[in-house]
Formats: structure tokens, sequence, C-alpha cells
């Protein structure tokens, strides 16, 4: 249970791991638009490799990848479907024709491109946010990145602030539930037999100490941050000061080509263009 | 004899993950009726991982639990039933309170349990007298009380369900001396008003010694010593090696015998090095 702090996070010391998570963020979204991007047979296979690439220099197992890819397997094959079906091509590509169906190869081509462009898509946004980078180094990231925004009287520290004492308090309330789970266990109370609403109502005992304690614990928190002088983000230092290095600057590069690569095989390779 | 018997049990957290985590490791004894045993060990030792197997809110990765004899788990259905025969107060149970008043809170096993209105009623009167709560605190609601208060509601709330064992996790942690002597009290009431086995887990060799008969000593997921009271405090050294040491009092006797003072050593309750030391200055008084 206590793994669902670190969310997807797939603890490895990989040059991926090391990357400044500002970075992450930026070459994440690129790689997004990148794919986006990719319009025919070439620059789809060079997608896929980068998508190989990345699982391999990030040093994520890829049984724990494919799993991420489990979740939305339906989804994927649903869009496929759809896309064989309904594409429609010019006449000297129609491959079968059966009453009403009509299947042109460019449907197939559609259907195998977006395939492709979702699991790669949902390779890169993993490996770059969520295996290689903590929930924490995220808000970090973000926090930075959105900094210019403060200009126009966004809150963005408080935010950043609030989505960490978040994550932060996700483990300590799940062994909280845990624990007052098993006291009330303890007391007779049973959680999985009985009706729906039998059972909706069995979790009474457990929701009302479990508010209780988490609106103490803010009071708390709020009282011993006071007490420490936190008044927001105003001049505030951090501990942990974000650099980059050139392993980020070499990732940034790498990016660089990359989508550069991706326009130009658009417009220079031949073949099936989407 | 035996109420509870621990036959070889280990316990893993979170087997097959990397988070794996052995708390418990080969672990047998007896807990024997009529009688309070005291479970300790230092933190993350295992004694909250144990206790929790008393009552089959956790089932022992291997090995087994014995009630009277039985297997607690040969029937997984009715291990709800184990838990009204063996009461468990976990460790800071005041914050599993919930109800609007201290009494409902107190009668929320017993009407688990099935039990018939007059019944509750009495069990709950009987319950807070045990634990020293008054008529009107069982008005209250349990967020008004204090936090001494609340923990003997909530242990008063299991003694309710009038358990043959009654097993409770560091019932003292982090009272006053006078919160913890209420409590202690009424844990002993309420086993000599029903004969039932009792439990303490705590880490404080001082509790121990002043309250439980037989002692279990626990250190790194195995048990290292088991036997009476006197068995185990005149084991000073190896319990310092644990890193637990022996009752102040104990010490204090001893550190006298050194010095020359013609006193007994095995005393373990400020009771007993009263007598002993007025025994010993009686003439000069
Ligand atoms: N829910 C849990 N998940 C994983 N590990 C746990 C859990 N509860 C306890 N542990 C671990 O098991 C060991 C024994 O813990 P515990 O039984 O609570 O010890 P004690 O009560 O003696 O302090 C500790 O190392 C602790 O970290
Ligand atoms: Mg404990």
């Amino acid at each position: 249970m206590k793994s669902v702090a670190f969310g997807q996070y797939y603890p490895s010391n990989s040059v991926m791991h090391r990357l400044d998570p500002r970075v992450k963020i930026v070459i994440g979204i690129f790689y997004i638009v990148a794919s986006f991007l990719c319009k025919n047979v070439l620059s789809f296979a060079l997608l896929t490799v980068s998508a190989l690439v990345l699982i391999l220099v990030s040093k994520i197992p890829v049984k724990i990848v494919l799993k991420s890819i489990k979740a939305i397997i339906f989804i994927m094959i649903f869009t496929a479907i759809l896309n064989i079906f309904w594409t429609k091509g010019p006449e000297e590509n129609l491959i079968l024709h059966w009453n009403f169906i009509n299947i042109y190869v460019d449907g197939i081509y559609n259907a195998v491109f977006i395939a492709v462009r979702i699991i790669s898509m949902i390779i890169g946004t993993s490996i770059f946010l969520t295996y290689t980078t903590t929930p924490i180094e995220l808000t970090d990231g973000l926090e930075r990145l959105l900094y210019p925004l403060t200009f126009i009287k966004v809150p963005v520290h408080e935010f950043a602030m609030m989505m960490t004492i978040a994550l932060r308090f996700i483990p300590t309330i799940i062994e909280e539930t845990e624990k007052i789970m098993s006291a009330q266990k303890a007391r007779g109370a049973d959680f999985t037999n009985g009706s729906l609403s039998k059972r909706a109502k069995a979790l009474i005992p457990v929701l009302i100490p479990l508010f209780v304690s988490a609106f103490r614990r803010a009071g708390e928190l709020a009282t011993a941050m006071t007490c420490r002088c936190y008044r927001g983000g105003n001049g505030r230092t951090r501990l942990k000061v974000l650099k980059t290095t050139y392993r980020d600057y070499l990732a940034l590069f790498f990016i660089a080509v990359f989508g550069a690569a991706i326009v130009l095989l658009n417009i220079y390779a031949p073949g099936y263009t989407m | 004899m035996s109420k509870i018997t621990v036959e070889n049990v280990s316990y893993v957290y979170s087997g097959g993950t990397p988070f794996e985590m052995a708390a418990l490791n080969d672990v047998s004894f007896e807990i024997k009726e009529n009688c309070i045993t005291g479970i300790i060990g230092h933190t993350g030792s295992g004694k909250s991982t144990l206790v929790q197997m008393f009552n089959g809110l956790l089932r022992p990765s291997s090995g087994r639990i014995l009630l009277d004899g039985r297997d607690i788990w040969e029937n997984p259905k009715e291990i709800s039933s184990i838990r009204y025969r063996v009461g468990l107060v976990m460790q800071y149970p005041e914050y599993q309170l919930f109800e609007e008043t201290v009494e409902a809170d107190i009668a929320f096993g017993p009407k688990n349990m099935g039990l018939s209105e007059d019944e509750i009623a009495e069990r709950v009167r009987e319950s807070a007298s045990f634990v020293g709560l008054s008529e009107s605190d069982l008005k209250k609601s349990p967020f008004d009380l204090s936090g001494g208060q609340k923990r003997r509601a909530a242990i008063a709330g299991i003694m309710a369900m009038r358990p043959e064992v009654l097993v409770l996790d560091e019932p003292s942690a982090g009272l006053d001396p006078a919160g913890k002597n209420t409590i202690f009290d009424g844990i002993k009431k309420y086993a000599e008003s029903t004969g039932s086995a009792v439990v303490i887990v705590s880490h404080s060799m001082d509790d121990m010694a002043k309250y439980c008969e037989d002692i279990i000593v626990m250190s790194h997921s195995r048990v290292a010593m088991k036997g009476k009271r006197n068995e185990i405090f005149c084991r000073g050294d190896e319990l310092e090696e644990i890193g637990l040491g022996v009752p102040q009092i104990t010490l204090l006797m001893r550190l006298l015998c050194e010095q020359g003072v013609n006193i007994s050593q095995d005393i373990y309750t400020v009771d007993d090095a009263e007598k002993a030391l007025s025994e010993l200055f009686g003439g000069a008084r």
C-alpha cells in the first residue's frame, strides 16, 4: 500500500533519473508534440525506435512498462477498429468490399500509426514524468517552470506547496485508514459482507475518525509551519536548488534533433502519408 | 492451562514486492489462563504485528495461532467470532472513537455482537467503571475528553465485549504517571473480576515489573526470552544487550548491593523495595 505514495516511480540510478525535473517536463511535452507531428512510415518508425531507446536509457524493466500500456489497451483496440472501418481512401486502395463494409489500405495504415502514436506517447510521458521522477520532484519542477506566472498574480508557489503537502500525506492517510479499519474490525465491524448500503454504513466508523485526524493534522501542520515563519513564497529560498548540468543540455539537444528529424522525414520521405 | 499458543509463527509484510519486510521470524510461546502476560521489546521488534495475529487481524505467513487448542484460522469465515473472544486494543486507540457519545462508542462492539439492549447497557456501565469513567463522562462527546480519558474510553470499548483474552498494545504510551496508573489499575480490575487472560505490550520495564507475571521479550522479530517475571529480570545483562535494561528500582537495589548494603536483588517494584528497605532500617527508625 505504501508504494502508492510514489505513484509509479521506479527507483533506480539511470541517467534519466538524474535529469533535472524541469528539463524532463519540457522534454515530455516536446515528445508528445513530436509524436503528433509524425505522418509517414519513416517518422513513425523513428518514434518507435525512440520509445525503445527511452526504455533502455531509463533502465525500467520492460515488464513494468508493459503494465502501463495494458491499462489503455482497450482504448487502443477500439480506436484501431474505428480507423480500419471508417477511413475512406481513393478507389484503387480498396482491398476489401463486403456489403456496406469497405476497408482501404489507408485505414490499416491509420490504425497502426495511431496505435504506435498512443503507445509511444504513453511510454514517453510515463518514463519522463512518472517512472523516473518522484511526484515531489515533479511539483518542484512545475513550480519553477510556472514561476513567470507569479507576475500576473497566479499563486504558483502556494499551489505547488499544496500539492507537495497532499502528496506527502497520502501514505500517512493510507496507513491511518488501515489502522482505523483494523481497530474497528477488532470491535466486530464488517466491511466485506452484507448489502451495499450496509457496507457503506460500515464505513462511517472509519471515515469519522479519519476526517477528525486529517483536520487535526492539518491544523498542527499549519501551526508548525507558522512557528517556523512560513509565509508563502515571497523571498523564500530552497533547500534543494535545481541545477541543470551538461546532461540536461545534452538531453535538450537530443530532443531537438529528434524533433527536426521527424519534420524532415515528414517532408522528404516517400510512402503513405496520414 | 494455555489460552493462546503461538506455534512457529512468521510474518512478512508486502511479500513478493520490492518492499518486502519480515516482521516476525519463527515465534513460539504460550499465553496462560488467568494471568497477565507482558510482551516487551524495542520499537520495530514486531510486537504490534504479533498481537494483531492473536485476533486474526493478520494471518501468519507460516505457523499457527491456537486459541484453547484450536487453530483460529480453521474456519476463516468465522474469524469475526474470534475477534469477540480475543479483544485487541490497538496502539493509540483514542483515534478510533467516532460515536456521538462515549456511551454509544463503548457500545459499538457489544452491538456488533448482537446483544440485547439491557445487556449492552449493563456492559457499558461495567467497563466504564473498570477504567474509571464517570456517568457524566459517558454522556459527553468522545472528542471533548482529555487524551487520557479518550484512551480509557477506547479500552472500555473493548472490555465491553468481555473478551476471554484482553490484549493491549502499548496502553500507556504517551500518558502521564497518573493516567498510566488509572489504566493499569483498570486492566487489573478487569482481569480479576472476569478471570480473563491479559496480554500487555509495552517497552517500559517498570510497568511490566509492576503488573505482569509472565514476560516475553522480543528482539529483532524473534522471541529473545520468555518466562516468569523474576526469571527474566535476573538476566539483567542480557536485557541490557538487547537494549532494554531492568526496572529502575531493581537497578537501584543492585547498586546498593554493590556498595555493600545487604539487600535482596530480586526486587522489581517500588512497594517491594519499600518493604525491604524499611526492614533493613527498621531498627534505626
Ligand atoms: N503495515 C506495514 N507494512 C510494512 N511494514 C510494516 C507494517 N507495519 C509494521 N511494519 C514493519 O514491521 C516491523 C515490526 O513492526 P511492529 O510490529 O509495529 O513493531 P513494534 O510494535 O514492536 O514497534 C517494523 O520494522 C515495521 O517497520
Ligand atoms: Mg507497536
